[in-house]
């Protein structure tokens, strides 16, 4: 408290002297600040610029407004749509600026813009031959997607660590649902595969990978393969795929769900996006692609 | 000082004196008030360091909103032409993404409540993955957050008119990386982007941030003035 005090006192005391010193200080106030902006608008007698200018230090903040010019010439050569520099002069009762240099001619206009952006895509559609590429599997060896060739394969993307009941661990259930429904096919061919693929090869040792896989395969390692892939091979395949992975350093932060079917000829068959598709939806398309049939998708 | 002194030098000295003690008190307090000062201006930043003022960040060239042509999320289609002379608040969304999306599209939601009584301001959400993100899917991403279906278009189409549109008018390409992999591989997806009237970018605002609506309410008053 009596610190309290001492500081109002002294802030008195320098209150007085700032006082006592203003009138001194008054005398000599002309101030000039350095300013940016944009001409946006000048007078037919060029003694007046709308300027949209930059936060000027120590006296305004950004905001587009009209200055006084006390020489004409200083205008030569500017039009609006110019970027400048300038000094905002600040007298006793009035303001204007001089010290006007041009910097560039924005270019506000669509057409003149040089940098034109073309998307190419590199998406596979119905019918392409997915080209081959390798993975760890499981078990620590490396499988190739030919290495398949004469079944009918269907695969998507996963990552052990995915914490949502509704991404990837609604793709190992409907996996291991598809998986019974054709098991339980009589009919079924016996020419198809499952592979589920992790993004998060850093994490998924073939050790992690065992492990999430018996808890979704009940112990029946029958035609349900657990693989990672690599950087290289996912910078492969993303663009081909449509897959989208976003990671931020170690984690995984967001990504999309993409399964598809290749037919025995390693050709896509199928592509079923999203978490909306069932299990019998797959088994379907995986029967058509091994029977050899033309793909009738809804 | 330890000679004798006449009474002159004695006043002399006592004029000192005081003046010694009153120049040392305002060195002092001086001293106290700059410490003061400095500690309690970083107990302020300290505490706000998460979530200090977002700045407008500038585009990386100057850039300008192209015609385009999409679908948005009740099937209508929207062209740049309905869009003239609005300023647009403008965000990158998949609805699959699980963490920064939501963050920033609780930010447009906020946004949206602030400008309700400004006409001249429309909201619009365009999707990095229009291959799961259709109409349906979009409706129904919308109405999670509570999106004016006059105000806040969620738009999506052909993903090379949709990626034509973000690259040119928007967003710049990331690295060459197949993490942060999205097709047309942009950075800073969780920007929210300011268009003026004229249709020219702004600038963008950091849409994780919680202070951002505000930041971005405030930056459309400027743009008015």
């Amino acid at each position: 408290m009596k610190r309290l005090n001492f500081v109002c006192a002294f802030l008195l005391i320098v209150a007085g002297f700032k006082i006592e010193a203003a009138p001194d200080a008054d005398q000599t106030s002309v101030k000039s600040y350095d300013a940016r902006g944009v001409v946006r608008q000048i007078a037919a007698d060029r003694l007046k610029a709308t300027i949209q200018h930059e936060a000027i230090p120590g006296f305004m903040s950004a905001m587009t407004m009209e200055f006084n010019v006390k020489d004409t010439n200083e205008l030569n050569g500017i039009s609006p749509s110019d970027e400048i520099t300038f000094k905002l002069v600040v007298g006793g009762n009035e303001s204007w600026i001089e010290g006007v240099r041009f910097v560039a001619h924005q270019v506000d206009d669509v057409t003149s813009n040089t940098f034109v952006f073309h998307y190419s895509s590199a998406e596979l559609k119905d019918g392409d031959l997915l080209p081959d590429c390798a993975f760890m599997a499981e078990d620590g060896s490396t499988v190739h997607l030919s290495d398949f060739r004469g079944k009918a394969v269907a695969f998507t993307f996963f990552f052990t660590r995915c914490p949502l009941p509704d991404y990837c661990q609604r793709m190992s259930r409907n996996f291991s649902e598809t998986r019974q429904l054709l098991m339980a096919t009589t009919s079924a061919p016996a020419n198809w595969q499952l592979l589920s693929i992790s993004f998060d090869p850093g994490f998924d040792s073939p050790e992690m990978l065992s492990a999430y896989a018996n808890a979704y395969r009940d112990g029946d390692t029958n035609r349900w393969l657990f693989a990672a892939a690599s950087t290289n091979t996912l910078s492969g395949l993303a663009p081909r795929l449509d897959l989208m992975i976003m990671r931020d350093g170690d984690n995984i932060m967001s990504h999309n769900l993409r399964t598809v079917v290749l037919d025995p000829q390693g050709k896509i068959f199928r592509q079923l996006d999203g978490n909306q598709w069932t299990p019998q939806q797959l088994a379907d398309a995986i029967l058509q692609a091994a029977r050899g049939q033309t793909n009738s998708a809804p | 000082m330890s000679r004798p002194a006449s009474s002159k030098e004695r006043d002399d000295e006592r004029l000192f004196f005081y003046v010694a003690i009153v120049l040392s008190l305002f060195v002092g307090a001086g001293f106290f008030l700059f410490i003061y000062g400095l500690s309690s201006r970083e107990t302020e930043t300290g505490a706000a360091a998460e979530n200090f003022p977002p700045r407008l960040i500038q585009p990386d060239r100057p850039r300008q909103l192209v015609d385009f042509s999409l679908t948005d999320r009740t099937g209508r289609n929207v062209t740049r032409a309905e869009l003239d002379g609005k300023i647009l608040v403008v965000d990158f969304l998949y609805t699959s993404c699980s963490l920064t999306c939501p963050v920033v599209n609780r930010c447009m939601a906020q946004i949206q409540q602030l400008v309700t009584n400004q006409p001249d301001v429309k909201l619009v959400s365009l999707t990095v993955d229009p291959r799961d993100d259709t109409v349906e899917a979009l409706a129904k991403y919308g109405g999670r957050f509570g999106a004016d279906t006059n105000r806040w278009l969620l738009l999506t189409g052909d993903k090379t008119a949709l990626y034509d549109l973000i690259g040119n008018s928007f967003l710049a390409q990331g690295p060459d990386d197949p993490f942060n992999y999205m097709p047309g591989n942009f950075a800073h997806t969780e920007r929210i982007a300011l268009v003026d009237s004229r249709g020219k970018l702004r600038g963008f605002f950091d849409g994780l941030n919680e202070n951002t609506a505000a930041a971005v309410a405030g930056e459309i008053d400027k743009l008015r003035k």
